[in-house]
């Protein structure tokens, strides 16, 4: 298993390699002048040569690329054009915010989505099916902007019962400020016993994690009916019912489980797919996280920003898919990891 | 064999629906939990990102904030106050006769946000600072020296006549400086960025979070009592998207929104927890048309396309009704704006005669671009596009992101676009200088005179205006004026309108009114809750 992982760990790097210079590339040959995006549009000729020579972009583009890669794999992820912050630090100061959102939104995903599937799969064709395939397929087609609209004039404009944006209320910070434990606010304001804070931020994360996993929970809920559908038709399942096992064991215990690795697959990728899923969603609640940055860092076409989130995106990619095969070998025996 | 499992879909409904019940019991009101006790926020949705902390370096959008910590020497007061300014650092100012020796006389017994004390010394060292390495220095270009004789005086020596007072009280470049923290972002450029200020406004900064949050802390020592802040903190939600900002001020979740989307305010104004009230604002959209080549080339074609526009539909559609014609390049309310320019009016019939006389009478094609990123410019555009198709120009129309849209048409006139439809505003109140030069002033670069055109008779027009603007105002307002009756007679641009600035102010609230000499700040020190 070791020289499995390490052999995807280098193909990872390789393809992030080529990424790099992919992005690198089309990023810098789009028309826009890095100085100008740096130093303002009216800054003075001099004040540009000056960037330009301060920030290497005066050099050969190969020149420039390969100072990049050399800085990138120290650690040196470059300075955003539009905040003068270097990238990293723009990244891992929005990070928590944007995990705490995919992360609830996953939980919410693959739990509604397996039991939908599963519920979907008992009778084919029936009711029941139909309108988890209505709502599956509404899920993976509703644009996430339009979705997260929707909710907020339902539960905020309608009903009032949840906030329409942000991570906590403003006033959490002056009645209830959460302390610093790991990073994540909402965790630490459990761990810390702050319910006034937690409380709090639970409110606010409902809104957006149900839109964001809208998407991943129907292709989940998709996924698990048709994988159900297959194992509940395999021989094993039809001598479990003749030494007389109970339906719902059968199908929430044996079928469950060895349905599970396909789905297991699309769950993953749609982990890594909801990073780039909360540029809308992030944007719609005022959310603070990667996704906003995102968004501002291509319309201000901050070229380091934009390689950064890039290879953000596509390391949650490679290790979602990575994490992924190490778990069905663990659930399937027979899936072999040379 | 008969087996029991528990029904692990039930068990999941289950908690899952309590959880929901119990947090939107909780959550019965979104708003809260509010402080019951404790001290007086302010909170406020503002679009504004912050690209640098450096005062002097600044010359984007953190002038939101930026207006609130720091202090230029003087004011500039919005179009029609009593006075033309008021006085901030400096408490008063003179000019020589030939407007080439400007002095400021530096208030006594005022303390930056470090406590150090606001004086002469600190004045000239940041003044150089702008000079030297401000993003926007340019404004500084006249200054030949800058002098502190004394602990409260400070005078400038020009290299020719220019309105220092302008200048002195500019939103971009002006901001006078702690000279401890100056000292230390010569050594370190990134010295600022962490959030660190070194103002002496009625604000200093709380805390930053990146792309999230900006708290501002009332200062306590501040000098002005009377624009003294009236909350203790200003709690500032960056909100990129205005019907997000909207949300959180219609649902409660702040007190105030900088931006709320044009299109949405009649909804807002039928409110009665809202009054909309509308501004000056020194931001106007043009069409520039590309003179460099054929068929733009000919004046006679570009006042047919300068008949041919819409005027009061863009307004409409595009402004959302916010907006008047410009008369001119120069904004409403900004020197050297004149009512008395002329303006083009929509009539076809006249543009088909102008085009059929410059021997386009079958028509032609061009291609029109703009910037993607702007509201106003995606509404207006196709009332463009369908006006002039009536007169048989086809119109060809690109929507890029600005900097690539200009970067596109910078690099070579004779392939750029014909059309290049441009929202700008002054760097400071003077648009002589500013407008007038920038987008029209002959140059062998294209910057931002994106109709590339060439025109002795008006580069000396203008040329001679600006050297008069610090003397004698009302001449160089006549000679300004003479150059923009030829930019109306040559067209090398349509003014389309001059925007105005929309404020939604929250029932039980006084806000002041928009200043457009700062157009992306909010002075929050002003605003107070009625009693």
């Amino acid at each position: 298993m070791l020289r499995f992982v390490a052999r995807r760990l280098i193909t990872s790097v390789l393809v992030l390699a080529v990424l790099t210079a992919i992005v690198f590339i089309l990023a810098r040959i789009v028309p826009s002048d890095p100085a100008v995006i740096y130093a303002g549009p009216k800054a003075p000729p001099a004040e540009l040569d000056r960037v330009r020579e301060h920030l290497g972009f005066n050099r050969p583009i190969l020149e420039q690329y390969f100072d990049y890669v050399a800085k990138l794999i120290t650690g040196d992820w470059g300075q955003s054009l539009a905040t003068k912050r270097p990238v990293l630090d723009e990244l891992f100061t929005r990070l928590p915010a944007t995990l705490e959102l995919i992360g609830f939104a996953m939980v919410l995903a693959v739990s509604a989505g397996v039991i939908l599937g599963v519920v979907a799969s008992r009778r084919p064709g029936g009711f029941i099916d139909g309108a988890i395939r209505f709502l599956s397929i509404g899920g993976i087609s509703v644009p996430a902007f339009w979705l997260g609209l929707l909710l907020q004039l339902l539960f905020v404009g309608g009903l009032g019962i949840l906030p329409a944006t942000g991570q906590f209320s403003n006033s959490i910070k002056y009645s209830n400020p959460i302390s610093h434990v790991t990073g994540l606010p909402l965790l630490d304001s459990m761990i810390t016993g702050n319910g006034v804070a937690f409380t709090d931020g639970l409110q606010h994360v409902i809104l957006p994690a149900l839109t964001l996993a809208a998407y991943p929970l129907g292709l989940v809920a998709r996924m698990t009916r048709a994988a159900m559908l297959d194992v509940m038709n395999q021989d094993y399942i039809f001598t479990a019912r003749a030494y007389g096992l109970r339906e719902t064991a059968i199908r929430w215990r044996l079928a469950l489980k060895n349905a599970l690795p396909p789905v297991l697959s699309i769950a993953g990728m749609a982990a890594a797919y909801a990073l780039t899923g909360t540029f809308f969603v992030e944007a719609v609640f005022n959310w603070p996280g990667i996704g906003q940055f995102a968004t501002s860092s291509m319309l201000a076409v901050d070229y380091p920003a934009i390689i950064a989130i890039t290879l953000m995106g596509a390391t949650a990619y490679l290790l979602a898919n990575l994490l992924v095969d190490i778990l069905q070998s663990r659930i399937d025996p027979r899936v072999s990891m040379s | 064999m008969a087996l029991s499992f528990p029904h692990p879909a039930r068990t999941v409904l289950v908690t899952a629906t309590a959880a929901v019940v119990a947090l939107s019991a909780a959550g019965c009101s979104p708003a809260a939990p509010k402080a019951s006790s404790g001290p007086d926020v302010f909170s406020v949705a503002a679009s504004a990102a912050i690209t640098t902390w450096d005062p002097v370096r600044s010359f984007s959008t953190e002038a939101l904030y930026m207006g609130n910590i720091y202090e230029p020497l003087l004011w500039k007061n919005p179009a029609g106050s009593a006075e033309a300014y008021s006085p901030a650092i400096a408490e008063s100012w003179s000019a020589s006769a030939d407007g080439k020796s400007w002095t400021f006389k530096i208030r006594s017994g005022a303390t930056f946000h470090d406590g150090e004390p606001i004086n002469a010394a600190a004045v000239k060292a940041s003044i150089d600072a702008a000079r030297d390495h401000a993003a926007a220095s340019f404004i500084w270009a006249p200054v030949e020296s800058v002098t502190a004789p004394d602990d409260s005086t400070v005078t400038l020596q020009l290299k020719y006549a220019a309105p220092m007072d302008l200048v002195a009280s500019s939103t971009y470049g002006a901001w006078i400086v702690a000279p401890k923290a100056l000292a230390a972002s010569a050594k370190n450029d990134k010295y600022f960025e962490a959030g660190i200020d070194a103002g002496s406004g009625p604000y200093t900064i709380d805390s930053y979070k990146p792309g999230s949050k900006v708290v501002l802390k009332k200062y306590d020592g501040y000098w002005n009592k009377k624009a003294a802040s009236h909350v203790d903190f200003v709690d500032i939600s960056i909100t990129p998207d205005a019907v997000t900002a909207q949300q959180m001020l219609t649902a409660g979740e702040v007190d105030y929104a900088t931006n709320i989307p044009l299109e949405n305010l009649k909804t807002l104004a039928s409110d009665p927890k809202f009054t909309v009230k509308d501004f000056n604002s020194p931001f106007n959209f043009l069409a520039m048309f590309n003179t460099s080549r054929a068929p733009l080339n000919d004046p006679e074609v570009r006042r047919a396309l300068s008949y041919a526009i819409p005027y009061k539909e863009i307004i409409d559609i595009g402004g959302q009704g916010y907006g008047t014609q410009s008369h001119g390049p120069a904004p409403s309310g900004i020197f050297p704006y004149s009512q008395d320019v002329p303006q083009y009016s929509q009539d076809l019939e006249k543009a088909k005669q102008l085009l059929a006389s410059a021997g386009h009478a079958d028509g032609m094609n061009l291609k029109l671009t703009y910037a993607s990123e702007n509201p106003a410019e995606a509404r207006f555009v196709p009332l463009i596009k369908d006006a002039f198709a009536k007169i048989g120009v086809k119109l060809d129309v690109k929507a890029e992101l600005f900097n690539q849209q200009w970067d596109s048409a910078k690099a070579d006139p004779q392939s750029a676009q014909d059309i290049f439809v441009l929202n700008y505003w002054p760097t400071y109140s003077d648009a002589g200088s500013d407008n007038l030069t920038t987008l029209f002033h002959s140059s062998e670069k294209p910057s931002f005179n994106l109709s590339y055109w060439k025109s002795p008779e008006y580069d000396k027009l203008v040329d001679k205006a600006a050297t008069l603007t610090g003397t004698d105002r009302d001449a160089a307002q006549g000679l300004y004026k003479e150059a923009m009756d030829l930019l109306y007679r040559e067209a090398p641009a349509a003014f389309l309108y001059d925007a105005r600035t929309v404020s939604v102010v929250p029932a039980g609230l006084e806000v002041p009114a928009y200043n457009e000499n700062y157009p992306f700040t909010a002075f929050f020190a002003p605003i107070k809750r009625a009693a």
